[in-house]
């Protein structure tokens, strides 16, 4: 049964946060996920501090308040400091990650918190955390991911018009009067939000490679909106059943293998985009 | 102060070697990340630090000891496999720059975190102190590791110094480079080497996950005081060795406050100040500069609309009011306005109003001028409907330079002077 729920943890983070990942890919901001992952350290420290336990709730609200302001000051560097916006993520997300690690060793003593469980948080202990509801013995996190899906796709298809036309040419979207800068905020916080649920369930690093690694793969297979949505939650779910196995095979950490199994997904997508194309050509 | 004056004379053998090692690091990343940010590639870094961890463990795994230079070439390796992989998709396929990047970040450093488990699983004690590749551990910096920053140091200033021009042209103008006949592909592999060597030193220092910063940041703070690649080394340079012996020296005086992360703090609070009170670029002087260009407009709409009056005969003496029948000014901004220009002396105040004075005239009929030739340029040469060249002229008049005035009066063949009551209309002709 632990086995079932790993891999539905897996499934459910890959297609939530793989379908904001497609949008991130089209506009050009894959490394978010990695900035956003690191700068919410100093929130989830913070907030971890001042309700002196780990109970999610205050640790995801202090994570998402940080993913706002992160992006807030990324936007500030970028617009009012004109730093090139590349760098004014860099600066922005390393700084708040070395904050983080300093509160980290600065209440070691007190705290039980240390970095290693906010970068790596395991997924292998989500079958630990049940809780019973209707009889059925489902693990918490699965209910909050559950609910995290159900809310992204909401909202992807109520907004995926808006951010599809920014995406693609935000000038003439912002002529003929769409608010361009509101959808892009909007897309950041729904990511931010993303990337904190499900980090905390499965750390930092998977959340990174489902950001982007299927979404990846899907978009060299097909051009099609529709059909790319179907392929991140297809390969979502190989990728956590296949990770599952590998980690089960070598014995190591299973959100390092769905990682690594989405990569090796990537480079089957791509060697089959090759051949495509050789064969056309 | 006792501390202080210890670190500074560097007496302490245990923190003579980490304060130098961290600031030689300090310098070479700040100076080999200008490189990339100016080809705004900064968040490579961040990739080749992290696929560093297979690497370091596959080194540790294959020769089965700690030793720094043997880990050092594993993760130099997967360094470069990593800029090689990002290259390899980025040229075959769709898949952008940034994507590719997170892709094999997210790839190579998942694969480090099953290998690091597993060893931390199989092998007994000897593993211990791998993990402090991730977060960093300045404090284990040994004196071999000084020597080896020093030696690292020096191959990458040689480097730059050799291939200084070929650098510079790659950099700033790709094109140009291949068309003098610089071998581009090469001074790319430079740069990626480069940037892998000064990587590959400093994560045992600073951590994997924190490595990227000192590449990225102090050349985006160094980027706010010059525009010149030479001095933005330089500072680039000089601001990473600086916050890196901040960060060591707070690190050695608070005990157990990390290195690294100070080191980051120290080098983002001088990209903050930087970016706020840099002269010319930093934010503070951008606004400054902007109040003022407003402050002169407001001042020049004041005179340019008294002489108007004046010359339409509706007395010398003005007030807000008259003045904003043709040209609005609120209350506040009517006080300011005229308490700059009594202050400057080119408006007086008279018992029941104001009244210019000879220069305030002068420079009122000025801009009153510069308007109307700008209004006929439009006119004549823009072919723009005479509804429409007050509001463009209304701008222009105050950044009309004497040069450029000149030029139009010669293209349209005016004389320097216009009739002063006449309104745009009246000099040039409907359809004309």
């Amino acid at each position: 049964m632990d086995a079932f729920w790993i891999i539905i943890t897996g499934f459910l983070v890959a297609s939530s946060t793989g379908m904001l990942g497609n949008l991130l890919l089209l506009r050009r901001m894959s490394m978010m996920g990695d900035a956003l992952s690191h700068a919410v350290l100093p929130g989830i420290v913070i907030a971890y501090l001042i309700s002196g336990s780990r109970a999610s709730l205050p640790l995801f609200l202090g994570a998402i308040v940080m993913g706002v302001v992160t992006t807030l000051l990324i936007q500030f560097f970028s617009s009012k400091g004109k730093m090139q916006s590349d760098a004014a993520m860099g600066t922005v997300f390393t700084f708040l990650f070395a904050v983080g690690v300093i509160l980290v060793t600065r209440f070691a003593g007190e705290a039980d918190i240390d970095a290693d469980c906010v970068l790596h948080g395991e997924i292998a202990f989500v079958p630990l955390q049940t809780s019973s509801f209707l009889g059925l013995n489902v693990p918490a996190p699965v209910w909050t991911l559950l609910v995290l899906l159900l809310v992204i796709q909401v909202i992807f298809w109520w907004g995926y018009k808006g951010w599809m036309i920014t995406s693609f040419n935000n000038e003439y979207a912002q002529s003929i009067g769409i608010r361009t800068v509101l959808w892009h905020y909007s897309l950041m916080a729904a990511t931010s939000v993303a990337t904190v649920v499900s980090f905390e369930s499965v750390g930092a690093i998977l959340v990174i490679a489902f950001l982007v690694v299927p979404a990846a793969s899907a978009y060299l297979i097909t051009d099609n909106f529709k059909r790319m949505t179907l392929l991140i939650m297809l390969q979502g779910l190989i990728s956590a059943i296949l990770g599952y196995y590998i980690a089960e095979w070598v014995g190591g950490s299973i959100s390092g293998s769905m990682a690594v199994a989405s990569f090796l997904q990537f480079a089957a997508c791509f060697a089959w985009s090759k051949v495509g194309t050789k064969k056309e050509g | 102060m006792n501390d202080l004056i210890k670190y500074l004379t560097l007496s302490d053998p245990n923190v003579r070697y980490v304060a130098l090692a961290i600031l030689l690091l300090g310098g070479v990343s700040g100076a080999v990340g200008t490189f990339n940010f100016l080809r705004k590639k900064t968040l490579v870094g961040e990739t080749v630090a992290h696929s560093m961890l297979p690497g370091v463990l596959i080194a540790f795994i294959l020769s089965g000891v700690k030793d720094p230079l043997v880990l050092i070439s594993g993760a130099a390796m997967s360094g470069w496999l990593s800029i090689w992989v990002v290259d390899y998709i980025t040229r075959h396929s769709k898949i952008k720059g940034d994507s590719a990047l997170a892709i094999v970040l997210s790839s190579f450093f998942g694969l480090g975190i099953v290998m690091l488990t597993v060893i931390q699983r199989t092998y007994g004690r000897e593993q211990s102190g791998l993990d402090h590749y991730i977060f960093g551990n300045a404090a284990a910096m040994s004196p071999e590791d000084s020597v080896v920053f020093g030696i690292i140091s020096l191959v990458v200033l040689l480097i730059v110094v050799w291939n200084y021009f070929s650098l510079k042209a790659v950099v700033f103008n790709q094109d140009f480079a291949q068309s003098v006949g610089i071998n581009t592909k090469w001074i790319e592999t430079l740069i990626s080497f480069i940037t892998i060597l000064s990587i590959s030193v400093g994560i045992k220092a600073v951590g994997i996950v924190m490595m990227s910063a000192l590449l990225i940041i102090p050349p985006t703070a160094a980027r706010f005081w010059t525009d010149k690649l030479g001095r933005m080394l330089l500072i680039s340079g000089a601001f990473g060795a600086i916050s890196g012996w901040l960060g060591a020296f707070i690190s050695y005086s608070y005990s157990s406050m990390p290195t690294g992360p100070w080191t980051i703090v120290m080098i983002s609070l001088i990209a903050f100040v930087s970016m706020m009170f840099a002269p010319n670029k930093g934010v503070v002087f951008q606004r400054w500069s902007k109040l003022l260009v407003k402050r002169r407009m407001n001042e020049e709409n004041l005179l340019k609309t008294a002489v108007q009056l004046e010359v339409r005969g509706q007395g010398k003496l003005f007030n807000r009011r008259s003045i904003s029948a043709r040209q609005f000014f609120d209350p506040r901004l009517w006080n300011r306005t005229i308490k700059r220009l009594r202050r400057k002396g080119l408006v007086k105040k008279v018992h029941t109003g104001f009244t210019l004075s000879t220069e305030g005239r002068a420079i009122g009929a000025e801009i009153d001028r510069r308007h109307k030739i700008w209004e006929v340029y439009l006119q004549r040469r823009m072919q723009m409907s005479v509804h429409l060249v007050h509001d463009e002229a209304d701008t222009m008049e105050h950044f009309l330079t004497p040069e450029i005035e000149a030029e139009i009066l010669k293209e349209l063949g005016l004389c320097s002077r216009f009739n002063p009551l006449l309104e745009i209309h009246e000099i040039v002709p409907e359809g004309a």
